[in-house]
């Protein structure tokens, strides 16, 4: 099954990073994977946009069916894989509920913190503010803290929505990069147990961003939120 | 069943619209509903804070389960009720994949629509530039030209996703609505213009329409020029 697959994926993006923690849950190993590079311009490559008119990544196939929307993707694989590896989304109409509740918010906190992380890359010179930057930090933190707020009674096995589910696969990238990029453990101890804790969970362990491994140390762009 | 939902929406909200044709598509008529007011800010009122503390509409219960994200609303009704109503997720997998893929590409759509037509809504006065509203605009087109040719590959009376109404046309639908709402030309995007003259006789669409695109009866007029030139 894996072996029909492949993935064109890039370092530290957390919408490839959601697809490649899914592919391991669902025990679809053993996939063909392509590392692309951001920096120098491989996302647009004709490669990509063969497979991503949108010239975006990640990009995959199964045969001849295409996704390049990690959460398409990833809802794509619980389903026709419903049988296989662990269940990412519950039965119980309220565990249900809370699993896509959190999955459909993660998309609003990759949002905000892209808008700050990325800020330059996304706004033009002339068009930058410094008011701006401001309202894009107090809307993630107000972010943040309502992520933090979810997380009060976190604990080994007790996650976004109980049980490992499709919002962890969601969710757990961006908090991961959050923390890259110098997020104060000290001032969100709940996401930073949330973090600990599944850091060292063999689907995402195995799929950590390389050069995060190679290099520990992150950024501190966040640090004073 | 719909005796035990309820939903807090307000008229032209694309989010709230897609719960709408949801809860029709799977016979859930008769929930509970009440209509709120952005003008006067009811959707940051205690009401919906007690329920979302976001502040955002729409926000749905069923019983006691709370979902305040419209595709997970979506996505909840038509797991909890597969069998009743329209089926919106096909079961095999080239179809499912298609589904999927473009109710997220769908998101992208919203944004890029909202980027023009909520502009000044969004971005304060002093941090306004024409060439942000400019590039929003070419962005949109670029998004348009996208759609249209999703379309054209798969053929005249074509829902998003095939020859069925699914999830996709829930969920992006309330969107092509908005933008001929807002004055887009189905004589230069044909294939949208088709595909808005099918969905907008569907009995869940219908039932759903939005009263208003804009609460202010000030800018109804005017809003249906914003689209007109791109």
């Amino acid at each position: 099954m894996a072996k029909l697959m492949s993935l064109l994926w890039g370092a530290g993006s957390p919408p490839c990073w959601r697809v490649m923690i899914t592919l391991e849950e669902k025990k679809l190993q053993g996939y063909k994977r392509k590392l692309l590079s951001f920096e120098k311009g491989e996302h647009k490559s004709q490669e990509v946009l063969e497979v991503n008119p949108r010239g975006q990544l990640p990009a995959f196939k199964h045969g001849d069916i295409i996704l390049n929307e990690s959460c398409a993707t990833c809802l794509y694989l619980e389903n026709q894989f419903k049988s296989q590896g662990i269940r990412l989304i519950p039965d119980s109409a309220e565990d249900q509920a809370a699993t896509y509740q959190r999955m459909m918010e993660g998309l609003a906190l990759t949002d905000k913190l892209n808008s700050v992380i990325y800020y330059d890359c996304s706004v033009p010179e002339e068009e930058r503010h410094d008011s701006a930057v401001k309202r894009n930090k107090e809307a993630l933190t107000a972010e943040l803290k309502l992520w933090e707020g979810y997380l009060e009674n976190v604990a080994a096995g007790s996650y976004l929505a109980g049980a490992f589910s499709l919002a962890d696969v969601i969710v757990f990238p961006s908090i991961a990069c959050a923390f890259r990029f110098g997020l104060s453990v000290g001032r969100y101890p709940k996401l930073a147990k949330y973090y600990s804790l599944l850091k060292n969970r063999a689907s995402i362990k195995t799929t950590w961003p390389p050069h995060w491994v190679a290099s520990p140390q992150g950024y501190d762009i966040l640090k004073d939120l | 069943m719909a005796k035990a939902m309820t939903l807090l929406w307000a008229t032209g909200s694309c989010p709230c619209w897609r719960v709408m044709i949801a809860l029709e598509e799977k016979s859930l008529q008769g929930y509970n509903q009440k209509l709120l007011s952005f003008d006067k800010m009811e959707h940051k009122s205690q009401e919906v804070l007690d329920i979302n503390p976001r502040g955002q509409i729409p926000t749905f219960k069923h019983g006691d389960n709370v979902i305040n994200e419209s595709y997970a609303a979506c996505f909840y009704l038509e797991s909890q009720f597969k069998t009743q109503g329209t089926k919106l997720i096909p079961d095999g997998p080239a179809e499912q994949a298609l589904v999927y893929q473009r109710m997220f590409e769908g998101l992208t759509f919203y944004e890029k629509l909202t980027a023009v037509i909520y502009y000044e809504w969004y971005v304060p006065e002093g941090e306004r530039h024409e060439s942000a509203l400019k590039r929003n605009k070419e962005a949109l087109v670029t998004e348009l030209k996208l759609w249209e040719s999703y379309l054209q590959k798969l053929g005249s009376g074509s829902y998003l996703a095939g020859p069925s109404f699914t999830l996709a046309d829930v969920v992006v639908f309330p969107t092509v609505g908005a933008l001929f709402g807002f004055g887009l030309s189905p004589e230069r995007y044909t294939k949208l213009g088709e595909y808005y003259n099918l969905l907008k006789e569907r009995p869940s669409v219908k039932a759903s329409w939005p009263p208003h695109w804009s609460e202010n009866p000030k800018d109804q007029d005017t809003l249906k020029d914003t689209l007109k030139d791109i």
